[in-house]
Order: structure tokens, then sequence, then C-alpha cells
């Protein structure tokens, strides 16, 4: 029946070319952006890659599966110092990035093995304690971390054969991996995944009568946050190359949480708008006036939230809705997340990590 | 293959409250049987008892050979076991499809690094799954509304939805709690229509937690009933209604001596 109305005027995205070209559009676009923008942009957006993967991966444990987690940074800072120490010791840098990720994971893990059993916001409060400890902690253990002096690795220098400038070599190498992770989180939240961590977050009586564990799928939530995580920590360090105890304290954490907020929670283009919120207001409300930053920040977040609670990705999603139903065609495969692919073309230019179809 | 469910003198004590009381009775496979009696009769906390919500102070639950007594929920589910719940718990804002497809979630295969490189065999299934949730929706006369969003749904239908979802498990034995509650006449009937479908189609054995007489009398094939958490017959739900003890329970000792 939907076909019937279809025919006469199919919605210019679900036409088959459409579909199959604007992928490969975004992907060209991203690819020949950072040889065109001038190089303070880049590094602006490679910083928006690397808050918008951490951001991510805090959605995956609190807006997808609705444990709060006030902790995601420390696995930030965590991916950060075991990038850092393994640069400096002259290991392999792809054996760095894997112990960038495993060791975020493995904490995290441990973490959630213990605070998933106490339930309900116990994990909230495990986590504050995260960055709480952690900042001390690097302090404390300056034979690996530099202690407050902090740790800087130079190791993103763009090799020669590329030809690019460093600025352009580090956001090409954030677009690739934040891409991916990218690209794998978006499948992971649809399926068989997805939907036991949406139970998990919206009736654990109805979850565990599916046979879904409500503690192993907070477990496992919060473990795959931990990892992008440290993925965000690894990339922290190319692009910032610098990182001190000060990176993981408790008022950044809460910065990512407001930026998950903002951006959308439970949202994939959520999380990129929420990078782009973390990296790009402290900077505009700096310019405006640097004494009243704080301030500024929180009138953005409170007209945000009044305006749009569901955060920026809602707006997105409004607009895609409104759309189609001017078209008055559903579409049977559509379900209510589709506008994905509109959200990443119309804003390309502040979301380096979507859709790099081409490089998955 | 439908499950056999035996219990034998289960026991739940709150405190010093004694909810039920050496309560015993065995549910043959592909029956559908009946769990009645008067408000606060403990119907519900021998449901929670058996989908593993309760433990029993005491006694066995076993389904077919297995004790399960004290299981938790999600362990049940992989002994065949299925339930619906008083209250429909959809996931409101998502589609009809995608709350049946939660379902089938034990049946899916793969890991989540399986799921997130969208593996062939991890599409394959998905793919499989769809289908099988799209034709249960077809058999209970939801295809209409598979691509909705849940709430734009009536309660009844919310039932229907359940129902597919808790189908989709494959259970062996499915436990429906008051699936009648808050129904107007008619989707009673559909309700009536689609167990009976359900016996004659799936191989599952039936419980039904139910105050309805009229859906228990329609459907069951032999009933329990309880009073102040003690069996107090066990028979054909023709039986039950005539039986002068039940009628006593359900309307007061003084009403059902008038009745006589």
């Amino acid at each position: 029946m939907a076909r019937a109305v279809d025919v006469p005027a199919p919605s210019l995205r679900q036409r088959p070319w459409v579909r199959r070209a604007a992928p490969l559009l975004l992907v060209v676009l991203l690819a020949v952006l950072p040889l065109v923008l001038p190089e303070s942009t880049n590094e602006t957006l490679a910083r928006i890659g690397v808050f918008a993967v951490a951001v991510l991966g805090l959605n995956v444990v609190m807006g997808y599966t609705g444990q709060v987690s006030l902790g995601q940074i420390f696995f930030l800072g965590l991916g950060a110092y075991i990038t850092g120490y393994g640069v400096q010791q002259d290991w392999n840098v792809v054996l760095v990035f894997l112990l960038a990720c495993l060791g975020a994971a493995l904490a995290g893990l441990v973490v959630a093995l213990a605070a998933a059993r106490l339930g309900g916001l116990a994990i909230a409060m495990v986590t504050i304690a995260l960055p709480i400890v952690g900042v001390p902690l690097a302090k404390r253990l300056s034979d690996y971390t530099g202690g407050s002096q902090g740790l800087s690795a130079r190791f993103a220098d763009a090799p020669e054969a590329t030809g690019l400038y460093d600025d352009q070599w580090q956001l090409y190498v954030v677009l690739v991996i934040g891409g991916i992770v990218f690209l794998l989180t978006r499948s992971l939240v649809r399926g068989k995944f997805g939907r036991a961590f949406a139970i998990v977050k919206g009736n654990e009586a109805v979850a565990a009568s599916m046979g879904i564990s409500p503690y192993r799928y907070k477990v496992l939530a919060f473990t795959i946050a931990s990892l992008i995580g440290g993925v965000s920590g690894f990339l922290y360090m190319f692009v910032i190359q610098y990182t001190s105890p000060e990176t993981m304290s408790f008022g950044h954490s809460i910065e990512l949480v407001a930026a998950m907020v903002i951006g959308g929670a439970g949202s994939i283009v959520g999380s990129l708008l929420g990078g782009a919120y973390y990296v790009l207001v402290p900077e505009l409300t700096n310019q405006v006036d640097s004494s009243l930053t704080a301030l500024l920040q929180g009138v953005v977040l409170l007209a945000v939230l009044f305006v749009l609670p569901g955060g920026l990705a809602s707006l997105v999603r409004r607009l895609g809705r409104g759309r189609r139903r001017l078209r008055a065609e559903p579409g049977p495969g559509a379900s209510p997340t589709t506008p994905l692919s509109t959200a990443g073309s119309a804003t390309a230019t502040e979301e380096p990590g979507t859709e790099r179809r081409g490089h998955a | 293959m439908a499950a056999e469910l035996t219990l034998r003198d289960v026991s739940l004590q709150f405190g010093g409250i004694k909810v039920l009381q050496d309560v015993g009775f065995v549910v043959e496979p592909g029956q559908i049987f009946g769990l009645v009696g008067p408000n606060g009769a403990g119907k519900t906390s021998l449901f929670n008892c058996i989908s593993g919500h309760y433990k029993p102070t005491s006694g066995t639950v076993r389904i077919d050979d297995a004790e399960v007594q004290g299981a938790r929920p999600a362990t049940l589910a992989g002994h065949g076991l299925a339930r619906t719940f008083q209250h429909p718990a959809l996931q409101l804002h998502e589609t009809v499809l995608e709350n049946v497809l939660l379902g089938g979630h034990s049946r899916l295969p793969g890991s989540p690094l399986g799921w997130a490189l969208r593996t062939p065999g991890t599409r394959r299934a998905e793919k499989a799954m769809r289908t099988e949730a799209l034709d249960l929706l077809e058999r209970n006369g939801l295809a209409w509304a598979a691509h909705l969003p849940a709430d734009e749904l009536s309660h009844g239908l919310h039932k229907g939805v359940e129902l597919c979802r808790a189908l989709l498990m494959k259970p062996k034995l499915l436990l429906l709690d008051e699936p009648a509650a808050g129904l107007p006449h008619a989707e009673v009937e559909t309700l009536i229509a689609t167990v009976r479908r359900l016996r004659a189609e799936d191989d599952v054995t039936v419980v039904i937690v139910e105050h309805h007489m009229g859906l228990i009398a329609a459907l069951t094939d032999r009933v329990v009933v309880l009073d102040h958490g003690r069996t107090l017959m066990e028979g054909s739900a023709a039986e039950a209604q005539s039986d002068p003890r039940v009628i006593e329970a359900y309307i007061g000792k003084d009403a059902a001596d008038d009745a006589a």
C-alpha cells in the first residue's frame, strides 16, 4: 500500500541512486575538506571528532542503556595516558592503540562488575568516584604519568610520503578511526543488542523475562562505553599531544554528560552534535566574555533543554519527520531513526566522524 | 515441544505472613490451565514463583525435569518459559515490529562485535527473525500495525503485541497474567480466539491467571482455585463454577447460603 503512494512521488532520499550516492558524496567531501580548510579549522574539527567519540561512548551506557555514568572522562584520560606512555617507550603505534582500547575496556569491566550489581543509582555513585580518584592517582604515579607536569607525546607528524600538513594528517586519522567507531556503534545499537540495551533502560522485569539479564547487559554496555572512551583517549593524545591529570577532572566529566544531553541522548547524530557543543561553545562564550564563560554555557544548556528536551538531535529528527509527512509516505523500512542520512550531510562540516562508509 | 509444569508443596512467606501454603498441581504438556481465585488469594504470588520473580520459601517448581524454583527470570527463559504482563510493558516510541523482535533475542546468534560489524550471519539471522515476527503479527491480525509506533495502539492491541513478543521466544510454557484485564467484551472474544488458535498451531503449554470467569470457562482444560494461599479445589472450569466452596470464596458465606 505504501508503495502505491510511493510511485507517483518518490522521496528524494528513497530513490536508490540517492541512497547509494549520498554516502559516497559525503566520503568524497570529507576527504577533500581537510585539504581546503585553514589549519585552525582542521584542528577544531579534529578536536570535535575526539570528543564526539567520547560522547558516543557515554551514549552507549547512558543514552541507550539508561545507566547514569559520570566517569566517562576517566576512560578518555586512561586511554590518553596509556597512549602517551606507550609512545614515550617507542612502542609500535598500532600496539599502543590496542592497549589504549583494551586498558580502558578492562578498567571499565572491573568497575561495572562491581557497580552494576548494586543496581539503581549506584552506578552513578561509583562512576563519580572515577575522576575523583583518577586525578590524584595520575599525580601520584609520576613515573608513568609525569605527575602534575603531565605527559606529552609527539607521534602525529604527517608521514612525509603523504605530503600533508600535520593538521590535515591528524584530521584524517580522526575521521577514519572516529568514522569506523561511529559506524560500528551505529550497527550495534540497532539489531539484537540495541533492543536489549533499550529494554534494560525501559523495563528490567520485561528484559529478564525475555532472557536478557539486566546485570550482564549493563556490564556489557559499560565496558563498550569504556572501550570507546579509550579510543577517544588515543585520539585525544594524537590531536592534542599532551595530557595532564586535569584532563580527567570531574568538571570535564560533567561537561561531557551535558554535551551528551544537549546533543541528544540515545542518538548517533546527537553524539556528533554533543562533541561539537563540547568544543565550540566554550570557544564561543570565551569570545563573548571570558569572565562569563561558565555562566553563558549554563544559559545555553538551559535554553536547549527547555526548547528541545530531546537534544539537538531531536530537531534534526523532527525536521526529517516533518518532511516525510509532507510527502505522505512513511516507507515500510523507515524507522523513526532513519533521518540520520540527511542529518549527516546537512551538517557535514561540523561532524567529522560521520558516515565514512567507504572506509568502514 | 510443550513443557510439563509441576508444582509440589509450594509455600511462600513474607515475614510472618503466609502467602502460599503447600500449593501443588501438575500442568500436562499442551494443556491450557487456569489459575483462579478471589483478590488476594495468592494467584499473582504463585505466578511470580513460577516466573522467577519470587523464590518459594519451600517446595519445588519443575519445568519438565528441571527444578527451577529460585532461578532468575532471565535464566527461566532458557527453560522455554515466556510470560506476558498484566500491564503490557512495551517500548512505546518503538514500532510494533521492533517490540515483537525483542522476543527473538535469545534465539539470535552472534557476539556484540559480530553485530557491530554486521557480519553476513547476523544480517541473515535478523532478516529471518523479522520475517518470523511479521508472520506472527499477520497471524494475530496485527500486520497492519507492524510499522506504527506502539503508542498509537490501544490497550487491547498492546496485549496482542505483547503476546506476539512472547511467542517469538518459541516458548514451551507460556504464562499469561490477567490477559483480559481492562479489555472490552469484543476484545476478550478476540483474545479467546487467539489463545485457541495458539493451542492448535503452536506446541505450547499455557497457564492463565485470570478473574474473568467467561474466559477461563471458554479456554481452560483444567483450573486450580486458590483461596487464602491454599488450593481450594482442582478440576474443570465447569466444576469450579458450580462448586459451593468456590462460590463461597468469591461472594462470601452468607451470600452463598442465600443463593442456595
